[in-house]
């Protein structure tokens, strides 16, 4: 089973469809010649030529709309968007173009635009490169959105976002570019709206996503240092959700804490929570609690950025909160 | 913001703790880390530190006072801040009270201990419990009125529950006294008597009462007494009883009855039990054929079976065939008492005491020694009427021997 940097899997999904399939192409800012600001799409230029990785203009607005254009005449694009903070400026497209064309046309026109992007702070990029944006899109009907953790998850999940006929954004985490992992020889797609069990547990469930399953995973061994048994799900994609995983595992830990990056007020831990008490309730021993970033602009500085975004130590402070030996 | 002390669980399976002694007053400022209290558990003595930083407003619960684990014993908040007391989300419509730190008389009724019941009072009847707990608690039968919570903010969470479904049963026993309580585990006589008693309440009783002049039958003792021989059992009124029985109930053979399921069996002799007790119990011996025997046989044969009884002694078919039972208390000075059914006979006698009493002869409030017969007789073999006429003629032998001949 080779190994494979998060940054690696993302280029090596991207690669494989490409040489598979002329229907592929990608383009964005800068992703030609220097290889993406992330480096995610290097060297993929020399392999596939300009016509097919394509530097495009500073305009996200522009380069989301060719991409549904492009996608709309059939082929399957992958469009760059350099920081997810810049998708506001292509929100346009996304929502009221790419989410709606399936269905305002009575299913004659699908939209397989796959749209990557990154984000995340941690390496002090400021309060316009940093942010985690994910709850305003799993807000609209008619997208869907990933998030991979892992180099397989993006690898696998990325190869399905590919090939699905609905425009999907799919989120990676500037953080995890450089984390390595083991990956299938072969690359296999990973379905839509599955969520994986990281680590099985009896006391408390911990449903993360990006950065946070990882702290997740380090609050769970701290945890169990202490005696409390942390369950660590991912849903990877958050819409679709995987509703009965999560609902599943809480059922048989009776407590539930969920962490994201993001900021936890209106945020995608809101709608866990809601999953929860609905699925889960006549299980629940404890409330629901969320761990995020505290609700302010990332800060530049180091210190403070660390200080609003989460951690490890903030999801083991909710874990024994929870089960009560906080 | 002013925030609650609570008791700590210290180690596992602690449930409360006494406060042996505050180190600080009310008033004084306190670090946290700081010593706040000395806490005694079932394990150990220690200190503990105060888990927040600010002025001691109140102390909640007093030196000596055993607390449950969770339960607030104290406030630290700024000085002159205004606090709330213990679950005040809770207060529901009870009196909007501000509680000042001025208000000593709602502060006191916070610091006492108190049931669940009168806590939740207080709150509009709610029970804070998490979804689980109630589940469970709907699920196993479980009161939540009942279960302490030691949850966050005294939520009864689902390990509440469960621990109070293990000591429900007990709980459902009167509690025990203060002090060792003393297990003596049932002999064979005690769970006898207890499967027998308890088969006897199922039977339909009824209870019937006259009163008997005794003053002939105290000449007839005393007769019987001044006519004994060296080495003579001494006749009791029990022996008198018995016999006098006897010829009441082979006039009255209903009486003298057993109830069979679906059929009454009626007996030729009055085979008649007498209640002893005996150090560890109660036996009932069987004299036979009272009806043909004199007082003074009687005697005899009580004594011996009486004498033998205490030691233990009594064979087992000694103890079988009775038609009818006595149970005398009057030694002890009892006027009147309701006696258990002895299934499957029909009917038990119970005695009490000979005492002088006033009653109207004549027009003339006079004197008598009177002596209380209650007799219990199961509703299925006979009926009122019946067990009156027997009970009639038992207290007219006793008020005329002679008519028993």
């Amino acid at each position: 089973m080779p190994e494979l940097t998060y940054r690696e899997a993302v280029r090596d999904a991207m690669s494989e469809a490409m040489r598979r399939d002329e229907d592929v192409f990608v383009m964005g800012e800068d992703i030609a010649e220097m290889g993406g600001s992330m480096g995610v799409t290097q060297g993929m230029l020399d392999e596939f030529g300009p016509d097919r990785v394509r530097n495009t203009p500073i305009s996200e607005m522009a380069i989301v709309g060719a991409g549904i254009g492009a996608a709309v005449a059939g082929m399957r694009p992958i469009v760059e968007i350099m920081y997810q903070d810049f998708m506001t400026l292509a929100m346009e497209q996304l929502v009221q173009q790419a989410a709606k064309h399936r269905y305002m046309s009575g299913g004659q026109i699908k939209v397989p635009l796959t749209l990557r992007t990154q984000g995340g702070a941690g390496w002090s990029p400021g309060a316009q490169h940093a942010q985690q944006l994910e709850a305003w899109f799993v807000h609209v009907p008619g997208i869907k959105v990933v998030f991979a953790s892992t180099p397989a998850d993006a690898r696998g999940l990325l190869w399905s976002s590919i090939y699905d006929d609905n425009p999907v954004v799919f989120f990676e985490h500037r953080t995890l570019y450089n984390l390595k992992g083991d990956v299938p020889d072969e690359i296999e797609g990973i379905e839509i709206g599955k969520a994986r069990v990281h680590r099985e547990g009896e006391d408390l469930t911990v449903v993360a996503t990006g950065r946070m399953v990882h702290e997740a995973l380090e609050a769970a061994e701290e945890a169990e240092s202490e005696g409390i048994s942390v369950e660590v799900v991912d849903p990877r994609t958050l819409l679709p959700l995987d509703e009965e995983a999560i609902v599943g595992s809480v059922k048989k830990t009776n407590r539930c804490v969920v962490a994201h990056e993001a900021v936890v007020r209106m945020g995608f831990g809101a709608e866990i929570a809601a999953v929860v008490q609905h699925g889960a309730f006549d299980w629940l021993d404890a409330p629901v609690e969320r761990v995020g970033a505290t609700f302010t602009p990332i800060p530049f500085a180091p210190v403070m950025e660390q200080y609003v975004i989460p951690h490890a130590e903030d999801v083991l402070a909710a874990v024994k909160r929870t089960v009560g030996k906080g | 913001m002013s925030s609650q002390v609570t008791l700590p669980r210290l180690g596992q399976g602690m449930e409360s703790g006494t406060i042996v002694r505050w180190l600080k007053a009310e008033g004084d400022a306190v670090e946290k880390g700081e010593v706040l209290y000395e806490l005694d558990t079932e394990k150990a003595t220690q200190e503990v530190e105060a888990d927040a930083s600010g002025t001691l407003l109140k102390i909640l619960a007093q030196e000596g006072e055993e607390i449950d684990v969770g339960t607030a014993i104290a406030v630290i908040g700024e000085p002159g801040e205004e606090y709330s007391p213990p679950e005040p989300e809770d207060s529901g419509d009870q009196e909007e009270q501000p509680a000042a730190v001025e208000e000593p008389a709602q502060q006191e009724e916070a610091a006492a201990p108190q049931p669940e019941a009168a806590k939740r009072a207080e709150n509009g009847g709610r029970v804070k419990a998490s979804p689980l707990a109630r589940r469970i608690a709907r699920e196993r039968g479980i009161d939540l009125a009942s279960v302490h919570g030691t949850g966050p903010e005294g939520r009864i969470v689902a390990e509440d529950v469960e621990r109070a479904e293990k000591t429900a049963a007990p709980a459902a026993a009167p509690a025990p006294p203060a002090g060792e309580v003393e297990v003596i585990p049932l002999t064979g006589i005690r769970k006898a008597i207890a499967r027998r008693m308890t088969e006897a309440w199922e039977a339909p009783v009824f209870q019937i009462a006259m009163s008997a002049d005794m003053t002939a039958a105290i000449r007839l003792r005393e007769a019987l007494v001044a006519r004994m021989r060296e080495g003579e059992a001494k006749p009791t009124y029990s022996d008198i009883l018995t016999k006098l029985s006897a010829a009441a109930l082979m006039r009255h053979r209903a009486v003298n009855a057993l109830f069979a399921g679906d059929e009454i069996h009626l007996l030729p002799t009055a085979n008649i039990g007498i209640a002893v007790a005996v150090p560890n119990g109660l036996v009932v011996p069987v004299q036979r054929s009272c009806e043909t025997k004199t007082i003074q046989e009687l005697a005899e044969e009580r004594a011996d079976l009486v004498a033998r009884a205490r030691d233990g002694k009594l064979r087992q078919e000694e103890l079988e065939g009775g038609t009818f039972t006595i149970s005398n208390l009057g030694m002890y000075g009892v006027e009147r008492f309701v006696a258990v059914l002895n299934p499957p006979q029909a009917a038990i006698l119970a005695v009490g005491a000979i005492e002088e009493r006033p009653v109207v002869r004549a027009g003339d409030v006079v004197p008598l020694p009177l002596m209380e017969l209650t007799l219990t007789c199961d509703h299925r073999s006979i009926d009122g009427a019946t067990a009156s006429e027997f009970l009639r003629t038992v207290k007219q032998f006793l008020e005329e021997p002679g008519l028993a001949l």
